[in-house]
């Protein structure tokens, strides 16, 4: 690709960006998913892991804002194709010349982006409510894995907003799945506690292994070789999901461009 | 008599109605996922935070109070939806135009949620008996029905208040969602009352579902009907006044916006 190509895709993707941060600015409903939820799961989970010793206040912190993270990225991120469909605006988006998945990219990388509030608001409760003592035991190591978190994030966020408009049928339980990755992804408990034929699926999922690195690393339980595998894992996956996503892209573009059905689905 | 014939058929057609346009425009599909899996994957991932928090021992704790907690999702979503979709598909100048008893009207848009709200909760003590291993064996089976039909109908009082604030604010996924959320944390589905600062236990006894779920815990251990009644005439007199503060806001909201014209204002 040239760089002057390059630069045009860059600057389209910073302008989706913008655009979506401020957009997202006053709307009450990203307001709830990226601050309310996970300030009252934080609350609950401070109650029933911190109080009774399961867990620390950090593990908490991170655990709830996770759940910020992934409810944000599911009905933000999934939609953000949708959205465009909503608003009349989707065959204008298929229609540029800068590729579709370059702005969906930019769409979702601001939603993971203000997402990242959520980490802000159970810190709050668990420091200001709590009164608990909270301090990141690898911090370099946690900024790192903070950032393949939201790379991950933003792949993934990738797959799911085509899948959505693609397949309405799997958009319909998209309340339906919030709660699994929850789970699945360890985010407030380990996964032992779920049977074991689930243990795949979680190795399947980037926001299994970043909560494992952010976990890992607010606490210190981690070694350097074992955040190095899961930011690996978060790497590969990522890759992986990029590729899924250039297909669904591909498919709906087809859909778009040669059917004229893109709309009507 | 006519009269009472007249408003018990409008409470039954208008209840029938209301809650068919809600599905009809929710598809089967919806319904399934909103109602059958999400319940699921809740009950699971507050049970499964509960038995990593105290043991498996107290898997019963969390399993009750989050399946009693469902009844908030017709109580409160479904209800309240009812009550905007009026507004929503423009019918309200219809309804406020009609000489039909209101109370009546207003009341019936909760009905069907009652009784789809308590298959909810249903569902989800079969959830915690399947998945849980929740002992049923010891409860009154008739009273914990009972306690499930007050406790469907206190929050689907909650719901029609809610449902009134939906007439003059576009805001109303963000209270629903807030409410249903502060409920699982305040109504001591998750975490013991006692275990609460004296604010939030007051806030808690404020709120529907909170003696519903404590009665339903009791019954289970193998209380008797008679033990549980004080909680339930709590929940039940809480769920009426709800609906008369609902119902009074409706009416104001009906002469304000016929004063006013501003019927349909967003």
């Amino acid at each position: 690709m040239k760089p002057g190509l390059w630069r045009q895709h860059l600057r389209a993707g910073l302008a989706a960006f913008e655009v979506t941060l401020r957009i997202n600015a006053p709307d009450s409903f990203v307001l709830f998913t990226i601050v309310v939820q996970p300030l009252i799961i934080a609350i609950m989970a401070m109650w029933m892991l911190v109080e009774r010793g399961a867990a620390n206040a950090l593990y908490v912190v991170v655990g709830s804002g996770m759940t910020g993270l992934w409810s944000t990225l599911l009905f933000l991120g999934g939609n953000s194709i949708n959205w465009e469909r909503w608003t009349g605006t989707l065959e204008l988006m298929v229609g540029q010349p800068t590729p579709v998945a370059v702005i969906v990219f930019g769409k979702n990388a601001a939603v993971v982006f203000q997402s990242l509030l959520s980490m802000v608001a159970s810190y709050t409760v668990a420091a200001i409510l709590f009164r608990q003592p909270l301090s990141v035991e690898q911090p370099l190591l946690f900024a790192v894995s903070l950032l393949l978190t939201m790379v991950a994030f933003v792949s993934f966020g990738l797959v799911i907003a085509p899948l959505f408009l693609l397949s309405p049928a799997v958009q319909h339980f998209q309340n339906a799945i919030e709660f699994p990755i929850y789970m699945l992804g360890g985010f407030l408990f380990p996964i032992a506690l779920l049977p074991g034929w689930t243990t795949p699926f979680s190795y399947l999922l980037a926001p299994f292994w970043a909560a494992r690195a952010l976990h890992g690393a607010s606490t210190g339980g981690a070694s350097l070789e074992e955040l190095a595998f899961d930011w690996g894992m978060m790497l590969l996956l990522g890759a992986i999901y990029l590729l899924i996503s250039g297909r669904l892209i591909e498919r709906m573009l087809r859909k778009a461009r040669s059917e004229a059905t893109l709309r009507l689905e | 008599m006519r009269k009472l014939v007249l408003n018990l058929r409008l409470f039954i057609d208008g209840a029938l109605l209301s809650y068919i346009a809600l599905f009809r425009w929710l598809q089967p599909h919806t319904y399934l996922a909103s109602k059958v899996v999400m319940p699921l994957a809740q009950i699971l991932f507050f049970t499964l935070m509960g038995i990593f928090a105290s043991g498996p021992g107290n898997a019963a704790f969390y399993a009750i109070g989050n399946a009693i907690h469902l009844a908030s999702i017709n109580g409160i979503y479904g209800v309240t939806m009812s009550i905007g979709g009026d507004r929503w598909s423009g019918a309200l100048p219809y309804i406020f135009g009609t000489p039909a008893n209101r109370l009546v009207l207003f009341s019936g848009r909760a009905f069907f949620h009652v009784l789809d709200g308590m298959l909810g909760v249903i569902m989800g003590l079969a959830w915690g008996v399947l998945l849980f291993g929740l002992d049923l064996s010891q409860a009154d089976l008739g009273a914990l029905a009972l306690t499930i039909l007050i406790t469907t109908f206190s929050t689907s009082g909650l719901g029609l208040l809610l449902g009134c604030v939906s007439l003059v604010s576009i805001e109303t996924m963000f209270v629903n969602n807030t409410f249903y959320f502060l409920l699982l944390a305040f109504s001591g589905a998750n975490i013991p009352l006692t275990e609460m600062p004296g604010w939030m236990q007051s806030v808690g006894w404020a709120l529907p579902l909170t003696r519903g779920i404590a009665a339903s815990r009791q019954l289970i251990a193998g209380s008797t009907l008679a033990e549980v009644a004080p909680l339930l005439a709590g929940e039940f007199l809480l769920g009426g006044l709800y609906i008369l503060l609902g119902y009074s806001l409706f009416r104001w909201f009906e002469f304000q916006a016929k004063r006013r014209g501003t019927l349909e204002a967003f």
